[in-house]
């Protein structure tokens, strides 16, 4: 019975053995690739850390300075102020085109799958490529869509330097870029409600907005949160956009946080001060995704 | 028998080519530089130097920010990846404060009496040369001709800001677009506004390095400004320049790499008056931008790095580069008679090269020109006064550089 039993505890810790060994490769790339930067980011944050100055004058422990530094900063307010609201409108565009489009794909009786091809690409292109693609469409000079409105005697504007269309104007190209994005992900949700439930709604004479409330989006609930999860998450991570069209300009009404901190931590490569920013931003995000974070996992 | 000898020659033909190899084997070389005809021209002569010296050239362009980061970066390593970097004026200070780049004059390279002197001052740090001025980069006014003549002006009679302004006003009034800015970046709009703060008796220092950007005269050039950018727009780069060239737009503070003006092209450059109002003191208001050459300190290969820097500033491979859009900081190029024949602008460009005004030399100048940038787009854009955006940019750049 004893050495049944030490058979079994042997067994027991070579399962052990084994499981830690089928898990350490994960473990290790965790730990390089997330804690340790993550690690360092933290400790960065409270440091005067600059790139090139460092070496030579040293990295001082600055405490929360540098983080007091950007609370106070206007500059940053703004930036944050801006990022809020840009992922707020985005979302709720983007999610409101994308369910529209997929219920549209969804509904077609021929040429879904052309369709569904055709409303993918603008998601599939390079962010550079959509920036600058658009960047000629607007051009004051001779962008396409100044021409049409001079054609049709509307007033035209200087879209990305006029300081009441730069924030729209980055807002309209960020949600026709990511629409599809939503919409594939709702897309694929519509195949899996059950078709039965459609056909009883109908017999019991629902009409098309009483099926949509009580059927479909009730099935797909937990896409439409992971969706509006994922783009808050990403539109809070806005940078290339602005950065090639705008540079956070005109008078700062489209600095989002990551192009704040390129600008006064990256590009001066004061570490120290974005490593701060850095992690306010990370906090702000995991603040505002928390209603979703909870609502998925509930 | 048959085996051991075809063996045997299998073996002989590998170790041949082993060694063949290894001894054909060209050195790679890694050059960090500005994208555009900065660049273009260093890769145009490149072959002769790679014939040569048995090398082959790999050549990273880069847009200006990412360059500076890009140089930082790999000044971090004990040895490293690049052989030669360009680097702009504005850097120097920084970059030779914390060992970034390679003393010159150690490694046998000195400055030779062809180059414009103005252009060299910041390459020495003491005796000793650090980069070398390669590409002549300095502020001109990009102006429509057929614009300037309707307002009855030539480039020859443009004698003042009041000029530029008089002709600007009569473009918006003609119903097209007087003065373009770039509006786009915090660097570009400092620099846009900078001629004109010099043509003020300005400047964004003083001599012990602190900030003097709320003085009477750095107001009044913004006032100046604000006039002449209202009777037109802020674009980007190439817009501005299709602006100029097409005549939508009239003028604009543009550079010699930009635009190659030819007899019977719509729009040309000139330099800049220096004077804000006629009779007044003209005063040196071309601000440098030239794009120097210098050899990472950590280069794995510093001589063979000197020997590619000396032939790229070689007096006849820069003459060779005016083709095609190259701006030597030379004499012999600038004043070259058949280049002048050909490309009559590159007097001008000798002239503002010879009274150019280099950015402050101050490690701090990246976040000093962000911070005075950031405000003087809230000016611009009328979400700040003058008053009040020039007091912040004081008090936020004097914590800077305290």
């Amino acid at each position: 019975m004893k050495k049944a039993n030490g058979t079994i505890r042997t067994s027991n810790s070579s399962m052990k053995r084994f499981g830690l060994t089928m898990l350490s490769p994960t473990f290790i790339v965790l730990l390089v690739m997330t804690a340790y930067p993550l690690f360092f980011t933290i400790f960065y944050g409270f440091t005067d850390y600059n790139l090139l100055k460092s070496p030579k004058r040293g990295t001082n422990f600055i405490g929360l300075e540098n983080y007091a530094d950007l609370i106070s900063n206007q500059y940053f307010r703004q930036a944050v102020g801006n990022t809020v609201k840009f992922a707020i409108f985005a979302v709720i565009f983007e999610m409101v085109f994308g369910f529209l489009v997929a219920l549209y794909v969804k509904s077609l009786k021929r040429f879904q799958k052309p369709m569904r091809t055709l409303l993918l690409l603008p998601y599939l292109l390079p962010t550079v490529t959509v920036a600058l693609s658009w960047r000629m469409m607007l051009s004051p000079n001779y962008g396409i869509v100044n021409q049409v409105l001079t054609s049709l005697h509307l007033p035209v504007y200087n879209w990305f330097s006029d300081i009441k269309t730069a924030f729209w104007m980055l807002l309209v190209i960020d949600v026709w870029q990511n629409v599809p994005f939503v919409f594939l992900l709702l897309y694929a949700a519509l195949q899996a409600v059950p078709m039965d439930q459609y056909e009883a709604a109908r017999i019991d004479g629902a009409g098309g907005v009483r099926i949509m409330f009580d059927i479909t989006i009730p099935n797909i609930k937990n896409s439409l949160a992971l969706c509006a999860l994922l783009r808050t998450i990403d539109s809070f991570r806005l940078f290339d956009k602005v950065n090639l069209l705008t540079g956070g300009g005109p008078a700062n009404t489209t600095a989002t946080i990551t192009q704040y901190l390129y600008n006064f931590g990256i590009k001066t490569l004061d570490f120290g001060f974005g490593s701060a920013g850095a992690i306010l931003m990370t906090l702000l995000v995991l603040i505002l995704s928390s209603f979703y974070i909870r609502k998925a996992l509930s | 028998m048959k085996k051991l000898l075809a063996l045997v020659l299998a073996l002989l033909m590998v170790a041949s080519m082993a060694v063949v190899a290894s001894a054909e084997a060209p050195t790679k070389m890694t050059l960090i530089l500005r994208a555009g005809t900065y660049c273009e021209v260093i890769k145009a002569c490149l072959p002769a130097f790679e014939a040569e010296h048995n090398v082959e050239c790999e050549v990273m362009e880069l847009s200006e920010g990412d360059l500076y980061s890009g140089i930082s970066l790999d000044a971090m390593n004990p040895t490293g990846t690049y052989d030669l970097c360009m680097v702009d004026g504005s850097w120097m200070a920084e970059f030779t404060e914390y060992g970034v780049l390679a003393n010159l004059s150690e490694l046998g390279y000195e400055l030779d009496e062809d180059i414009i002197p103005a252009t060299t001052a910041i390459c020495y740090v003491g005796e000793d040369v650090y980069p070398a001025p390669y590409y002549g980069n300095v502020t001109v006014l990009l102006y429509n001709k057929a614009n300037v003549e309707a307002a009855g002006y030539t480039a020859e009679t443009i004698e003042s800001l009041d000029d530029v302004l008089a002709i600007c006003q009569k473009a918006q009034e003609d119903g097209k677009k007087g003065f373009i800015y770039r509006g786009d970046s915090a660097n570009n709009l400092v620099v846009d506004f900078m001629p004109i703060l010099l043509s003020y008796g300005g400047w964004v220092i003083d001599e012990n390095n602190q900030p003097i950007v709320n003085s009477d005269e750095f107001t009044a050039a913004v006032n100046a400004y604000l006039e002449l950018i209202a009777t037109g727009d802020a674009e980007v780069k190439d817009d501005l320049i299709a602006s100029v060239d097409t005549g939508a737009g009239t003028m604009g503070i543009g550079w010699p790499g930009w635009y190659k003006p030819t007899a019977d092209s719509t729009a040309d450059y000139c330099a800049l008056s220096g004077a804000a109002h006629a009779g007044d003191t003209a005063f040196n208001a071309n601000v440098y931008g030239v794009w120097t050459i210098g050899v990472p300190a950590n280069a794995p290969d510093k001589e063979l790095s000197v020997a590619l820097l000396s032939y790229l500033m070689d007096a006849d491979v820069q003459l060779s580069t005016v083709e095609m859009g190259g701006v030597p900081c030379r004499y012999s190029s600038l004043q070259n008679e058949e280049v002048l024949a050909t490309y009559p602008q590159y007097e001008v460009v000798c002239k503002a090269l010879e009274s150019g005004v280099y950015r402050p030399v101050i490690a701090e100048w990246t976040e000093f020109y962000t911070i005075l940038g950031a405000e003087l787009d809230n000016i611009v854009n009328g979400v700040k006064t003058v008053d009040q955006g020039l007091a912040d940019a004081q008090t936020a750049l004097e914590k800077l550089m305290a």
